[in-house]
C-alpha cells in the first residue's frame, strides 16, 4: 500500500554549508495527523517548507502517494499551506481570496462559486465574504486561510505553527475545530509546532526534531510514557529524571546506582555495559505517593519496588483530583495528580512520604 | 537650554533651504510677468502684464521678437519621457525582482547598473555619441541614442525604488498562492504586482521626471533634433526675454500637475483601503 507522504533519508544542507535537516524518514498514512515538534531552529519548518516545495531538497527522496517529488514545483504538488502569519492577499476580499486557487483551475462556471460557497459557510465565513481580511480578527483570518486551502481540495495540508498568532483562549477552541475538520476531512494534515500542548493534543503521531535530527516518532501518549532520549523526556516535560549509572544487568532488569539508592528498570532492547551512565524518566503518573510510616511490604505491594523517600509539601484537592507537592531528597520538587479517593486520609503535608513505582512503568535511558 | 540655540538654528536652516529651493522660480515668475515686447529680464518690473505668455502661444501682434521655438522640442521631450518611463520602470521592476534571490556576481551586476547614475552624465553622452559615430556608424537622434542615454540614467532609479520595496515585501502571499496550484507568473501578475503597484507609481514618477529635463546626456547623444531643455538652452545664446520665464512657470506648473495626479494616485488607494477598513468595521 502506498502511503499518503514518504520522506526517506531527507537532508537539507544551506548554500553555506550548514545542515538543516539530517536523514529525516517517515511515513505516512492517509488521513494521519502528524506534528513536527520541537524547539525553534530544529529543522521541523525548513521539512515542512521541503514538503510543500518551497525549499530544495539536498538528499533523500520525497514522495507524496508513491511519486517522487523532489523537484516538482510547489504549484504542482497536491499539497497546500497554512501559513503563521496565514499570508492572505490584502487585496482581495474574503471571497476572492478563496476563489483564488479555484480561478487558476478553469472549473465550469458556477461550480467554483458552489465550492467557495460550501466552504465558506463550512468555516462561518459567509457573513464577511465580501469584505477584505486586513482588519478581521485573528481566528477568522485563520479560517480564511484554512478555507482559502482547502477548497483546493490539497491531499495533505501543511500547517506551519497555524496557531502560534492567536492568544490562548482562541488557540484552544481553533485547536479543537482543526482536530475535527481534519477528521471530517479525511485528509493529511501535517502540522509545525513548538508547543507540546498542541502537538499533544492534536496528532496520531509526534515527530519531534532536535538541531536538524529525528529525535523519536510516537503517539503523543508513548512520547509521554516512553520517551527515547533526555531530550524528548526534557522537552515533552512532566517526568522526573533520576539520574545515575548501571549496577548490574539481570535479564531484562537493570539496576541503576542513583542519588536516591538503587533502583530497578527494564533493561531497553540493546543491553547497555555495567558503569555507563543512565537516566530513569518517570512519568508523574506512574508515581505512587504513600506514607512513609507503612510497612515496606505494603509499600512494595501498593506502588512498586522502586521507593524514593520525600517530603510532601502542598496538598491540594480539586474537585476529584488531589494535587500532591512533594520534594525529593535531593530537593528537587514534584508536582503529581492522583484521584482523590485513592489518597483519602492517608497523606498529610509535611509529613514524610515515599514515592513508589513499578520498574515497568518509567523508561531507562542510556546516555 | 540646548533647545534655545538648536531651535532657532534649525529654523533658519530650514528657511534658508526653502529661500533656495522657491527663490529662483519666485522671481522667474515675477519677471515672467514683465510688459512687453519692450520689458526685459530685470527689476524692477515696469508694468505687470500676461504679455509674454500670450507670446508663447503666438497670441501677440507681431514684434522683432521671434516665438520660442518649443513646439516640436516639447513632444519630442515628453514621447522620450514617457518611453524612457515605460523601459526603465520594466527593467527596475524586472531587476529587482531578480534580486530577491542571491546568483552569482549579483554585487557586480548591483554596481554595474547604479553606475549608471554615478557616472557623469557629460562623459555618457560624449562616450555614446562617439560610439554611435566612429565605432558603430549610425546616425544620433533622440529616439535612439539619446533615449539609451536616458534609459541608463533612469533604470537605477526605478531598480534602487523596486528595491526598497522588494525588500519590505512579504514573500509568504506568493508562496500561498504558489501552494494554491498557481504557477509564477499568474502569481507575480495578480498577487506581487498589485501588492508593489505604489512602488511602481513611484519608479515611473522618477523616470519620467529625470528624462524630461536631462541636459548633459541629451547634448551630445541627441543628434540634430532638440529635446527641450536643449531647446531652452539654445535660447540663452541668443538674448534672454521674459518669453522664457513664462515658459519656465509654464512648465513647473505641468510638473506640479503631474506630482499631483501621482498623488491622487497613491491617496485613493489609500482610501480605498481605508474606506474598506471603515465598511468592514459597520459589518
Amino acid at each position: 500500500m502506498a502511503y499518503d507522504l514518504q520522506l526517506s533519508h531527507i537532508g537539507k544542507v544551506y548554500d553555506n554549508g550548514t545542515p538543516a535537516v539530517i536523514d529525516f524518514n517517515l511515513d505516512v498514512d492517509k488521513g494521519e495527523f502528524i506534528a513536527f515538534l520541537g524547539p525553534s531552529g530544529c529543522g521541523k519548518s525548513t521539512t515542512l517548507r521541503m514538503i510543500a516545495g518551497f525549499e530544495s531538497i539536498t538528499s533523500g527522496d520525497l514522495l507524496i502517494r508513491g511519486k517522487r517529488i523532489n523537484d516538482l514545483e510547489p504549484e504542482k504538488r497536491p499539497t497546500s499551506m497554512i501559513f503563521q502569519n496565514y499570508a492572505l492577499f490584502p487585496h482581495m476580499t474574503v471571497r476572492q481570496n478563496v476563489m483564488f486557487g479555484l480561478e487558476v483551475k478553469q472549473l465550469p462556471a458556477g461550480e467554483a462559486k458552489r465550492k467557495v460557497d460550501r466552504i465558506l459557510e463550512k468555516l462561518g465565513l459567509t457573513e464577511v465574504a465580501d469584505i477584505r481580511p486586513t482588519r478581521l480578527s485573528g481566528g477568522q483570518r485563520q479560517r480564511i486561510a484554512l478555507a482559502r486551502s482547502l477548497v483546493v481540495e490539497p491531499d495533505i495540508l501543511l500547517l506551519d505553527e497555524p496557531l502560534g498568532a492567536l492568544d490562548a483562549n482562541l488557540r484552544k477552541s481553533i485547536q479543537n475545530e482543526l482536530k475535527l475538520l481534519q477528521r471530517d476531512l479525511g485528509i493529511t494534515f501535517v502540522f509545525v509546532t513548538h508547543a507540546q500542548s498542541e502537538a499533544l493534543a492534536l496528532s496520531d503521531r509526534i515527530v519531534v526534531m532536535n538541531a536538524g535530527r529525528v529525535e523519536q516518532i510516537s503517539p503523543p501518549r508513548e512520547l509521554y510514557t516512553r520517551p527515547q532520549s533526555i531530550f524528548v523526556a526534557r522537552f515533552i516535560g512532566a517526568n522526573t529524571l533520576i539520574s545515575g549509572s548501571v549496577r548490574s544487568v539481570s535479564g531484562a532488569q537493570i539496576t541503576l546506582d542513583t542519588a536516591f539508592g538503587p533502583l530497578t528498570a527494564d533493561a531497553p532492547a540493546s543491553v547497555p555495559t555495567i558503569g555507563r551512565p543512565a537516566s530513569i524518566v518517570l512519568p508523574a503518573e506512574a508515581m505512587h505517593v504513600l506514607p512513609a510510616a507503612l510497612p515496606e511490604a505494603e509499600i512494595r505491594e501498593k506502588g512498586g519496588s522502586n521507593m524514593v523517600p520525600c517530603t510532601i509539601t502542598r496538598l491540594q484537592l480539586v474537585g476529584h483530583i488531589l494535587q500532591i507537592g512533594l520534594v525529593l531528597p535531593n530537593g528537587e520538587a514534584v508536582t503529581l495528580e492522583g484521584h482523590a479517593d485513592k489518597y483519602r486520609d492517608t497523606l498529610s503535608a509535611g509529613s514524610p512520604a515515599v514515592v513508589a513505582w513499578q520498574p515497568s512503568d518509567a523508561t531507562l535511558i542510556v546516555q | 537650554m540646548e533647545s534655545r540655540i538648536l531651535k532657532p538654528t534649525l529654523a533658519i536652516y530650514v528657511a534658508l533651504f526653502i529661500l533656495f529651493l522657491y527663490g529662483p522660480f519666485v522671481v522667474l515668475t515675477i519677471i515672467s510677468f514683465q510688459q512687453g515686447p519692450e520689458g526685459g529680464p530685470q527689476f524692477p518690473i515696469i508694468e505687470w502684464s500676461t504679455y509674454w505668455y500670450r507670446h508663447i502661444f503666438g497670441l501677440t501682434p507681431p514684434s522683432r521678437i521671434a516665438p520660442l521655438p518649443f513646439g516640436e522640442a516639447l513632444l519630442r521631450s515628453l514621447v522620450l519621457a514617457l518611453m524612457t518611463m515605460v523601459v526603465s520602470t520594466v527593467l527596475g521592476v524586472m531587476s529587482a525582482q531578480a534580486f530577491r534571490r542571491k546568483f552569482k556576481g549579483s554585487g557586480v551586476v548591483f554596481y554595474l547598473i547604479v553606475l549608471g547614475m554615478m557616472v557623469p552624465g557629460v562623459l555618457t553622452g560624449l562616450g555614446t555619441s562617439l560610439l554611435a559615430n566612429n565605432v558603430i556608424g549610425i546616425e544620433r537622434h533622440w529616439y535612439t541614442t539619446a533615449f539609451a542615454t536616458h534609459v541608463a540614467y533612469t533604470f537605477p532609479f526605478a531598480f534602487l525604488v523596486m528595491l526598497a520595496i522588494l525588500n519590505r515585501f512579504d514573500a509568504s502571499v506568493e508562496e500561498a498562492a504558489w501552494s494554491l496550484g498557481v504557477d509564477p507568473w499568474t502569481t507575480f501578475r495578480k498577487v506581487t504586482f498589485p501588492l508593489i503597484f505604489p512602488g511602481v507609481l513611484s519608479a515611473m514618477l522618477f523616470a519620467f521626471t529625470l528624462s524630461l529635463d536631462e541636459f548633459p546626456r541629451t547634448l551630445f547623444a541627441s543628434g540634430r533634433d532638440q529635446t527641450l531643455p536643449l531647446a531652452i538652452y539654445g535660447t540663452f545664446s541668443v538674448e534672454i526675454h521674459p518669453n522664457i520665464f513664462a515658459f519656465g512657470v509654464l512648465t513647473t506648473l505641468f510638473s506640479f500637475a503631474l506630482l499631483s495626479v501621482y498623488g491622487i494616485l497613491m491617496a485613493m488607494s489609500v482610501r480605498r483601503a481605508k474606506k474598506m477598513a471603515m465598511q468592514e468595521d459597520i459589518a
